[in-house]
């Protein structure tokens, strides 16, 4: 694939770019070691055959006392250019062409590289004293004698070469190992990723299970992400089934609706009725159509609700209102159930605050607390209603003196359609969707809400939202709303 | 023919207590299904309307126990649920037919009909029985030809002794068959029903249809079946 990139191909190619640097860097570290050490014994055996051509230097017994050269017993390498000359220039013995002696000043050896017939020598110019008869009265005679000695330096150049060539292959040889075992290594060390990769393959829509293999688990650098996708999946799984779920509880809602009409209307025309007849079905038709219509809307509401704002973060201006008015309305509007139920709302305000919905939401999510509330009040019990804030957070709590909440609804109060006992009749519970969008509503105003059984009995419902400051605009709304009702 | 029903949605109920009242059936009614487990356990009933999701005890629950108990009355299941599977799973418990809601009333009767009818092994609506006819879809009764005209109680009395031939038929059995909760008990009604189809089933010169037992009950004249 075009633009795909290999960690295991980048990582061997990258240690062996590497190696490969190193090894360059140890060859020439070799090289220069080796020529040093090679022309260093090339020099002493330089010197050391020159030092024993000066010991062939003899004397010749004749009357000037003079030197001679006496080859015998001395060996000299095979193609080793040398001249020997005493004080006076005269040439004591040669092979080749050596070049002229410089003016040597010390008796210590001189180094030079020249070249003669196109060959590359290292020469050696050597100055030596020789005395001929020292024992004599004045001392004997005293001859300088200087040495020129050379010999081609291409096979130390040799020497070298072979030596930089066997670090190369072994290192050429390493490389090839290192490579091979680096891939394998490399593709091995990876195999929990592949592992994980099959593991993830496997699921579908149908199928949610996601076990990490463990050998994902234990891998340092792969256990975020084998626990960041186990938790993601569960996330999924569990939000797909209440999808699920949700929708087979509304369809299950739905049909039922729709069976009662259905066979309602059939009833009434299995045969001929009287128009009293015709006008009490009509009736029970419009009763039955009207609950419908009721569960329809409650379900729009919430799907409403749950569609995420349009507003956020575009900069309108979110919709507000006051609690307090939200509270005062549904208390009003949920005066006859109160009074049927002869149970007494009391409301306390602390203080009031603008929440960030728009005030039908805001009445809803009262007013479907409040009748909750309500209903599960025994007759002639009482229900208190307050509202405080604090921090920033405006606390609205509504408490009855009912049986409260079971254990096992806790964790499914909010859930839709739920009904404590999942067959509960329906008779007494309306849609099962009111707590729904209670909690809907609160976590679109960034809110919580949640239900605990009182000290003393009975569910407490308490709604956290947090508080917009009162502006002057709306504080002069509240006061001329006051004023109103005043009236 | 007496029927139960076992649902809690209260309008749905009367809609089809009502319905299957005005075709001439006893109906009872349980709200959930403890209540329709009892009911149905007294194995007084020719079919029983079974909805799914019940406060109490789940339908499926209440018709395992049923059949667990050796009582055969058949049962149709209503669902909201669609799934092939549970489908299956109600047929295999037990069930002998499914209506999935919304579903529609006139089906609903016919279904249950069907089912009383084969439960008593037959497989057409009308019955024949020597020389008297009986037609459950219209409920008119026929003898060598001739309508005869019948009251509802007198053909639902009629309806179920043609369904037992030759069996005898206790006052106890026909008030239990016949009747629901709603009605006044009393065996002198049936006394008096049975006198009455007696008198318009008879033909000049021909022993009387039903004979009545002593202390036993009544049944349908064995020569008359037979021929």
């Amino acid at each position: 694939m075009k633009g795909s990139v290999s960690i295991t191909r980048r990582l061997v190619i990258t240690v062996l770019v590497l190696e490969l640097l190193a090894a360059i860097a140890l060859i020439a570290a070799i090289t220069i070691h080796e020529r040093h050490v090679q022309f260093k014994t090339f020099d002493s055996s330089l010197i050391a055959s020159a030092e024993s051509l000066m010991g062939a230097v003899q004397d010749t017994e004749d009357e000037a006392d003079n030197v001679m050269l006496d080859m015998r017993g001395v060996h000299t390498a095979k193609d080793a250019v040398f001249r020997i000359y005493d004080e006076r220039g005269r040439v004591l013995g040669s092979a080749g062409e050596p070049p002229q002696p410089e003016m040597i000043a010390s008796a210590m050896p001189v180094f030079r590289d020249v070249n003669v017939n196109g060959r590359r020598y290292r020469f050696l110019f050597l100055r030596r004293l020789r005395i001929v008869d020292p024992g004599q009265p004045d001392g004997g005679v005293r001859h300088e004698i200087t040495i020129v000695y050379g010999t081609p330096v291409g096979h130390v150049w040799h020497e070298v070469l072979e030596a930089v060539r066997f670090f190369a292959i072994a290192t050429a040889l390493l490389l090839g190992v290192t490579a091979l075992l680096m891939a394998w290594l490399v593709r091995k060390g990876l195999s929990p990723i592949h592992e994980l990769a099959r593991e993830a393959e496997r699921i579908n829509s149908s199928d949610w299970r996601f076990n990490a293999p463990d050998s994902a688990k234990r891998t340092v650098e792969l256990k975020p992400l084998a626990a960041g996708l186990e938790a993601a999946l569960a996330r999924l799984q569990r939000s797909f089934e209440q999808q699920k779920r949700f929708t087979s509880d509304a369809a299950h809602e739905l049909k039922t609706d729709v069976a009662i009409v259905k066979s309602s209307l059939q009833l009434l025309s299995m045969r001929e009725r009287t128009l009293e007849e015709y006008d009490q079905g009509m009736t029970l038709v419009l009763k039955d159509l009207s609950r419908l219509e009721i569960t329809v809307q409650k379900m729009l509401t919430l799907a409403r609700l749950e569609q995420p704002s349009e507003n956020y973060g575009s900069g309108i201006s979110l919709p507000s209102c006051s609690l307090r008015d939200a509270i005062e309305d549904a208390v009003h509007q949920s005066n006859p159930l109160a009074e049927l139920k002869s149970v007494l709302v009391k409301v306390e305000f602390a203080s009031d605050a603008r929440v960030a919905t728009d005030s039908r939401d805001a009445l809803l999510l009262c007013s479907n607390i409040l009748l909750n509330a309500l209903e599960h009040s025994p007759e002639g019990a009482r229900v208190e209603v307050a509202a405080t804030v604090d921090h920033g957070t405006i606390r609205f709590t509504v408490r009855d003196h009912g049986n409260g909440i079971s254990d096992e609804d806790r964790d499914y109060l909010f859930e839709p359609f739920y009904r404590g006992d999942p067959s509960r009749s329906r008779k007494s519970g309306g849609t099962g969707l009111g707590l729904s969008i209670c909690k809907a509503i609160c976590d679109r105003a960034g809110g919580s809400i949640e239900i605990t059984n009182a000290a003393g009995g009975g569910a407490l419902v308490t709604v956290n939202l947090p508080a917009e400051p009162m502006t002057s605009h709306s504080l002069s709304a509240s006061v001329s709303s006051a004023s109103l009702k005043a009236d | 023919m007496r029927v139960l029903l076992v649902e809690d949605e209260r309008r749905l109920a009367e809609n089809i207590v009502a319905a299957l009242r005005e075709t001439g059936l006893a109906v009872d009614h349980a709200a959930d299904g403890e209540a329709g487990s009892h009911l149905a356990e007294q194995g007084v009933y020719d079919a029983i309307v079974l909805d799914l999701m019940l406060p109490a005890k789940s339908g499926q629950r209440v018709l395992q126990d049923l059949r667990r108990k050796r009582i055969h009355t058949p049962v149709l299941i209503l669902t909201a649920q669609e799934s092939k599977e549970s489908v299956v799973s109600l047929l295999n418990t037990g069930a002998d037919d499914y209506l999935s809601k919304p579903f529609d009333l006139g089906e609903l009767l016919a279904r249950i009909k069907a089912l009383i009818r084969r439960a008593k092994g037959t497989s057409t609506p009308v019955l024949v029985v020597s020389d008297l006819e009986l037609n459950t879809v219209q409920q008119t009764v026929r003898r060598r030809g001739q309508h005869v005209d019948l009251s509802p109680t007198e053909y639902r009395i009629l309806e179920y002794l043609i369904h037992r031939p030759r069996a005898v038929v206790s006052q106890q059995e026909l008030l239990e068959h016949l009747y629901d909760f709603d009605w006044e008990h009393h065996s002198n009604v049936i006394e008096a029903h049975i006198s009455n189809l007696r008198r318009k089933l008879n033909v000049a010169g021909t022993e009387p249809l039903i004979e009545t037992l002593r202390h036993r009950g009544y049944r349908l004249r064995e020569d008359s079946v037979a021929q």
